[in-house]
């Protein structure tokens, strides 16, 4: 542990691990199943220190954290918002809570916990996860002090700042693939989306480079079921602790102050989608139809349970639309409530974990060794200087010249990173 | 939470070396004036982002939940969820950053090379702390000295003849025992009083004021680094002079007639009930449009300036700032009838970009 407080005084108090115990066997008994729980008490700005390093206090030192753990720092003593529980993806599943949380939220917390921990063991994106992730993590810190040691502060950090930009081109569902039984072993040689991991395997690199790349590549690879089952996530843990909650573990005086809270999590947030509320009423409407939701939790992601449970119905009882920039006046308003589009959108939005598809193509002959990268365009145009900086850092990596084949506006587009510059150029198609 | 720390610490070093490379825009902008503490400014600085490949977002798009008719605004409300952990769409919110004023200062040194400021010291006073470096025979037992203690043990042993060599036994007792300790010394105490004078005569826009205010905050907070004690006042005049606190110097609009005379006397006044030049570092600023009453009024200032306010300060600085209606004489006449006084300095303001001209002219000369 990073804090140097001791191991007791990270435990629950007796009358917590009391209900911990009671709230955990009402969920086994509802038919959850989960690994055993390690729940540590932390107060909120150790918790901020652990949310900044993505749940692991282990994690590698980087400027990255220290940014993250300002912006929650500020954030919390600015009453913008808080955080109240920390739940990792580890056996035994680790979850932090916050000492100021009141009896009520720790009950309501632990257990949401129960759903995380149940989803972290069954569903299908999150099998081949590293359970031992945060040993992992301390041996990727060590790693990261050893090179900069070695090469020093600013070399590491820079190399680091330019391989995490690259962090999103993987293939999400690669580990499944592999997982089903599917032949991987060229799974990183073009073309492939796995572009972290062909250039961790073929780029010229000295070995500290290869391995830290490694390293970027290995941790994203953790951390993307996460983004592809957010909505889910949240869902099964919210309906959980609303129905063990209600289902017994509140005293009558408790539940004003327990839909307090819970709609206070649960509230709609205009102009963009509560993964809390969406998750919770895709799975209360699952239920409602009989449908079976444990197997929904287990095969399904955001998107493709979006697609099996969306409907118009659902669409207009959840309040749903589509909001856009209105060109004249610049302001965002609500443009339509079409069940059809807004459900299209939705999937749109979560497919491929939120992020433009990028497929390696095919790696250019010596000498120019050009790498070719295709962006899938599905109508949605990147952002242009953003990529141009990433295609440098690509470049980068690579020691070649780098070449990704998009749209903007319509219009077919080349962009180009050569000798340190990034250029656009019309395409022909 | 000892690594966090760490990591922010070099964020941190980070966010300085962009404040430090961008010092020249936050120069001749009021963003830190109004972000100032006690010891701290928070500094806003756009959050660091490494570039990624990501949808643009020109066309603000996307699904929502909520009640509304087509057309209704979604900006309103852009919350947060009541919980969550660490989030991902936090890419625009901007940062703030505290950097101590006294850092923010040796920034400015450094970027205007700005020499230190030898202060006419006067005092000196004693002053506690100081370095350990130093026994005496009492104290706490965290600062107890072991070698000096055995020593004593060592020398009473010996003295009082129950050494002996075969059983070189020393058992130390209560009056061995030595202690470090620090000595009161003598720190040579300096302090500073800065009169900042502002015509706030019709001329005086709100962007003439707006130049004011930044380089007053500037220069306070250069001055502030050099001395240990510091007075600010500020002077309002258009006919007639009052002394005013921070918050209406900058927000007062007067209109009328310019008197500068009556600012100078006001000031002249001021030292002499309370600032006397032996005790104080004293530092006058007057900023104006340079737009006089008349020319037998100017012809007082130069008296006053010449005869009573020079001798005393350490440094009479004229700022000019130029107006809506152009820029006045008082400079000229100043830089004429004054012409060998190094205690004066003058500095023409024109627009923002020479803030930090007249800046390094103020405090160039490190007086």
């Amino acid at each position: 542990m990073a804090t140097s407080a001791r191991a007791s005084d990270l435990q629950l108090p007796p009358a917590l691990q009391l209900q911990s115990e009671r709230i955990q066997g009402l969920a086994r008994a509802a038919g959850l199943d989960f690994e055993k729980l390690d729940f540590r008490l932390l107060d909120a700005h150790d918790v901020n220190g652990v949310a900044a390093y993505g749940g692991f206090p282990t994690r590698y030192p980087s400027w990255r954290f220290g940014m993250e753990f300002e912006r929650l720092e500020k954030t919390r003593q600015y009453g913008l918002s808080r955080i109240y529980e920390l739940v990792i993806n580890t056996e035994p599943v680790v979850a932090y809570l916050v000492k100021t949380n009141s009896h009520l939220e720790q009950k309501l917390v632990i257990a949401h916990v129960c759903g995380h921990a149940d989803f972290f063991k069954h569903n299908s994106w999150f099998a081949s996860t590293d359970r031992g992730m945060l040993d992992r993590m301390g041996w990727h810190s060590n790693l990261v002090r050893q090179a900069m040691d070695r090469e020093g502060q600013d070399t590491v950090e820079s190399f680091l700042d330019t391989a995490l930009s690259l962090e999103t081109l993987i293939d999400p569902y690669l580990p499944l693939r592999r997982r089903l039984g599917a032949d991987v072993r060229n799974a990183s040689n073009p073309p492939t989306f796995d572009v972290l991991g062909f250039l961790a395997t073929h780029a010229p690199l000295p070995q500290w480079k290869r391995e830290l790349l490694e390293m970027v590549r290995s941790e994203a690879y953790y951390f993307q079921p996460q983004r592809m089952t957010k909505i889910m996530n949240e869902g099964w843990a919210s309906f959980w602790h609303a129905r063990l909650l209600t289902g017994g573990v509140l005293s009558d005086s408790e539940i004003v102050d327990f839909a307090d809270c819970h709609s206070g999590a649960t509230a709609d947030s205009p102009g963009r989608v509560n993964p809390y509320k969406l998750g919770i009423e895709l799975f209360r409407s699952a239920f409602e139809q009989g449908l079976d939701i444990f197997r929904l939790r287990r095969i399904h992601n955001d998107a493709s349970l979006i697609d099996l449970l969306v409907d118009a119905e659902f669409v207009e009882r959840q309040k749903l639309f589509l909001y856009g920039t209105n060109a004249k006046t610049g302001r965002t308003e609500v443009v339509e409530r079409d069940p059809a589009r807004v459900k299209a959108r939705l999937i749109q939005d979560l497919s491929w974990g939120g992020l433009p598809q990028i497929e390696l193509v095919s790696v250019g002959e010596s000498p120019t060794r050009m790498l070719e990268l295709r962006h899938h365009h599905d109508g949605r145009d990147l952002e242009l200087d953003a990529a141009k900086a990433t295609l440098l850092c690509v470049e980068r990596l690579w020691g070649a010249p780098v070449r990704l084949a998009t749209r903007e506006g319509g219009e077919a587009r080349n962009l180009i990173a050569r000798h340190g510059e990034a250029t656009v150029e019309d395409a022909v198609e | 939470m000892l690594r966090i720390e760490a990591d922010r610490a070099r964020f941190r070093e980070i966010v300085r070396g962009r404040i430090r490379a961008d010092l020249k825009r936050y120069l001749s902008t009021s963003e830190l004036f109004a972000r100032r503490g006690d010891r701290a400014v928070s500094v806003p600085i756009p959050q660091i982002e490494l570039p990624r490949l990501r949808f643009g977002d020109n066309h603000k798009s996307g699904v929502g939940q909520g009640a509304g008719e087509r057309g209704d605004s979604v900006d309103a409300s852009d919350g947060e969820p009541g919980s969550g952990s660490a989030g991902e769409g936090s890419a625009e919110h901007a940062l703030e950053v505290e950097v101590e004023l006294d850092e923010l200062a040796a920034m400015l040194g450094r970027e205007l090379e700005l020499p230190f400021i030898q202060p006419r010291g006067r005092h000196s006073i004693l002053c506690e702390g100081g370095r350990y470096d130093h026994i005496r025979s009492r104290g706490p037992d965290s600062l107890r000295h072991t070698r000096r203690t055995f020593k004593e043990a060592l020398i009473r042993t010996v003295a009082s003849g129950q050494w002996d060599p075969k059983n070189p036994k020393v058992v130390p007792l209560r009056e061995d025992y030595r202690f470090r300790a620090n000595r009161p010394r003598p720190m040579p105490h300096s302090s500073a009083v800065i009169i900042h004078m502002m015509d706030v005569s019709g001329s005086m826009g709100r962007e003439q004021k707006e130049i004011v205010r930044i380089q007053a905050f500037w220069i306070d907070t250069w001055l502030r680094s050099q001395y240990d004690q510091i007075e600010v006042m500020y002077i309002v005049h258009d006919a007639a002079a009052k002394i005013v606190d921070r918050e209406s110097f900058f927000h007062l609009r007067e209109s009328g007639g310019t008197k500068i005379s009556s600012a100078y006397e006001l000031c002249l006044a001021q030292i002499q009930t309370r600032y006397r030049p032996e005790d104080w570092n004293i530092y006058a600023f007057h900023y104006s449009d340079g737009d006089n009453w008349s020319a037998r009024d100017t012809e007082r200032c130069m008296t006053l300036l010449r005869d009573e306010l020079i001798p005393r300060v350490n440094q009479f600085c004229y700022g000019q700032v130029k107006s809506a209606y152009g820029s006045g004489q008082f400079k000229k006449d100043l830089d004429e009838s004054l012409a060998g006084e190094d205690r004066l300095v003058t500095a023409a303001v024109n627009d923002r970009s020479d803030i930090s001209e007249a800046i390094r002219a103020f405090l160039g000369k490190g007086r």
